[in-house]
């Protein structure tokens, strides 16, 4: 990376402990998001993915190590600030909100509100646009508790683009989408690294993985263990091990991208 | 559908709710105990005109900041803890106001005590309602810091720690009661029910002024209320301190109940009803919510009073405001949770 292109993101020896005397969740990870890259964080459970997501947008900050966004320090942004950078969207979506899609996705913008929290014009056109780029502009009027699991996803999704923050942190943003949801995401995603924004996503589907990302990273017990092309990455000597299951790994008839199954004997 | 702002909405709730306000305070002062013509009262014929405005003028207005008061902390604390139930009166603020008149009650029978409240009323204060409203506070600081759990308030926890110091308070109440002379105990016993007396206007006005505060501070808060409804880390992503919103909400409606319990005692469930009954109308934006809360507290509470004082004539007594808000607010809550899913 030139010293011209400052990276979005740049996590750099970071660590987290949950609890003192607990083991270290993240031990010593780096990683970085430059504008135009969409980085792919796999690793098995408890590898300490999620946790080294929530300190990369500041929901955590790191014991030891720092995290810049667009070279700024996290601790020494504002919070307001910093949401204006990053936006995240966690793993699991409160249910029982009695507010309309179209409100959440106004949520989204308050980063960008005075002190009043009122929205403009520009707020509502910027809200339904996300919500027209995570097919959710059907649900707009109807409350999010009525909805199904991944029509809530993606209005949590059009919440974090209304955010307008050149960097997406996604855990899981896939966990309950339909394949052709799973692809739009991936395209919106693709289309706004194209105009200089980034993400970070959090996949437990490696085919997913494969097909999304520029670079993935491979994290084991808090660490990072690979780092590359989907195609350095993704391979039986590197999976196997990492998961503890034995993995295959065959190019894609139709792009040649790596697929990835786990070997089930039966 | 297209989608009016959030501006536009609470506006369109003003509109809506202004009209019912106005007429809750005719019906408030055109009722009470005794016959009156408000038309003569506002010729100033006598005696209409002083009953009207140096009695129903200024219990109307109290009824109305007293509502709006416990209406908008009520919804702030069901905001900031996530819980639908919460009321100014489960986290112990009823208990500790409740324990800060009965000492001072209990302690104007001694020497030293009654010196000291000879002493404060002197300079105009009102030594028990004074102390109700520590009671309330200390109650809430009580609360904050035992219902906290890693740094932060825990809705749960801090809900626990309210009942528990409420059962607790009224131990002591009960033990201290059994110190008192009987007229005290009575006395102790009104102002626990909840009743709306006949305060000068300037204390009123006074009043009004000291509420304006934390009302603005709870509804410069709305917007955050909105997005603590994602979870503190939903809204923690969206750039919202969320430890600080909740202390600031937690005392600036402290101090709303602080000043309205300090006038009328313990009125339950406004503050539990009215949000309720709004958030059924206007949606769930806090930013609509509060002030039409506001609104809808002040008709409910003079409504209410309106009601108590005709059924002085049935009764021959006058039951406290309190009694009367709880009989028509428990069975209301129960309708309206009922008709939630």
């Amino acid at each position: 990376m030139s010293a011209a292109a400052v990276a979005l993101l740049d996590a750099r020896a970071v660590h987290y402990r949950h609890a003192s005397g607990a083991a270290e969740a993240v031990a010593g990870a780096s990683l970085q998001v430059a504008a135009g890259e969409v980085v792919g964080v796999m690793g098995p459970n408890a590898a300490g993915k999620s946790t080294l997501a929530r300190v990369c947008c500041g929901l955590l900050t790191a014991q030891r190590g720092e995290v810049l966004l667009r070279g700024d320090p996290l601790g020494r942004l504002s919070r307001r600030e910093r949401a204006r950078r990053v936006a995240f969207l966690p793993q699991q979506q409160p249910q029982d909100l009695a507010f309309t899609a179209r409100e959440v996705a106004l949520m989204g913008r308050a980063p960008h509100l005075g002190l009043w929290a009122l929205e403009g014009p520009g707020d509502l056109e910027r809200a339904a646009a996300a919500l027209r780029e995570a097919d959710a502009e059907g649900l707009a009027d109807r409350p999010v508790s009525q909805l199904s699991g991944g029509e809530r996803q993606r209005v949590f999704l059009a919440r974090a683009f209304a955010q307008d923050a050149a960097l997406l942190i996604l855990d899981e943003p896939t966990s309950g989408l339909d394949l052709a949801h799973q692809v739009l995401l991936v395209n919106a995603l693709r289309r706004r690294a194209r105009g200089g924004g980034g993400a970070l996503l959090v996949l437990h589907d490696l085919a997913l993985a494969g097909a999304a990302c520029d670079r993935l990273v491979l994290l084991l017990g808090g660490k990072v263990i690979a780092e590359g092309a989907p195609a350095e990455v993704l391979r039986p000597e590197v999976l196997s091990p990492a998961y503890g299951t034995e993995v295959d790994v065959v190019a894609d008839p139709a792009t040649g991208q790596p697929l990835v199954a786990p070997r089930i004997a039966r | 559908m297209t989608h009016r702002s959030a501006t536009a909405r609470a506006a369109r709730a003003v509109v809506i709710l202004l009209p019912l306000v106005l007429l809750s305070v005719f019906v408030g002062l055109a009722t009470g105990a005794g016959d009156l013509s408000l038309a003569a009262a506002l010729r100033g014929q006598e005696p209409d005109a002083t009953v009207l405005f140096r009695l129903r003028v200024p219990r109307v207005l109290l009824a109305a900041e007293v509502g709006a008061a416990l209406s908008v902390a009520g919804v702030a604390l069901q905001a900031l803890l996530r819980n639908p139930l919460a009321d100014p009166f489960v986290f112990g603020l009823s208990g500790g106001a409740a324990v800060g008149t009965a000492i001072v009650v209990a302690a104007s029978g001694t020497a030293v005590g009654a010196a000291a409240m000879s002493a404060a009323s002197f300079v105009g204060l009102l030594p028990a309602q004074l102390a109700a409203v520590a009671g309330a506070l200390t109650a809430a600081l009580l609360v904050f810091a035992l219902g906290r759990a890693r740094g932060q308030l825990d809705p749960t926890r801090a809900l626990l720690v309210g009942v528990v110091f409420n059962s607790f308070a009224s131990a002591i109440v009960l033990s201290l009661e059994a110190v008192l002379q009987p007229d005290q105990t009575q006395a102790v016993l009104l102002w626990l029910s909840g009743t709306l007396g006949y305060e000068a206007m300037p204390l009123l006005a006074g009043a009004g002024v000291a509420l304006l505060v934390p009302a603005l501070v709870l509804i410069a808060l709305a917007g955050r209320f909105n997005l603590l409804a994602l979870g503190d880390e939903g809204a923690a992503a969206l750039g919202v301190d969320v430890s600080r919103t909740r202390l600031l909400a937690f005392f600036a409606a402290s101090a709303a109940v602080g000043i309205a319990v300090a006038f009328t005692g313990l009125v339950g469930f406004v503050g539990l009803v009215v949000p309720h009954a709004v958030r059924l109308v206007v949606g769930p934006d806090h930013r609509v919510v509060l002030p039409a809360s506001a609104l809808g507290g002040a008709a409910f509470l003079i409504l209410a009073d309106a009601l108590a004082r005709v059924l002085f004539r049935g009764l021959g007594a006058e039951p406290p405001v309190g009694a009367v808000t709880a009989i028509i607010g428990a069975p209301v809550f129960v309708l309206l949770l009922r008709s939630r899913k």
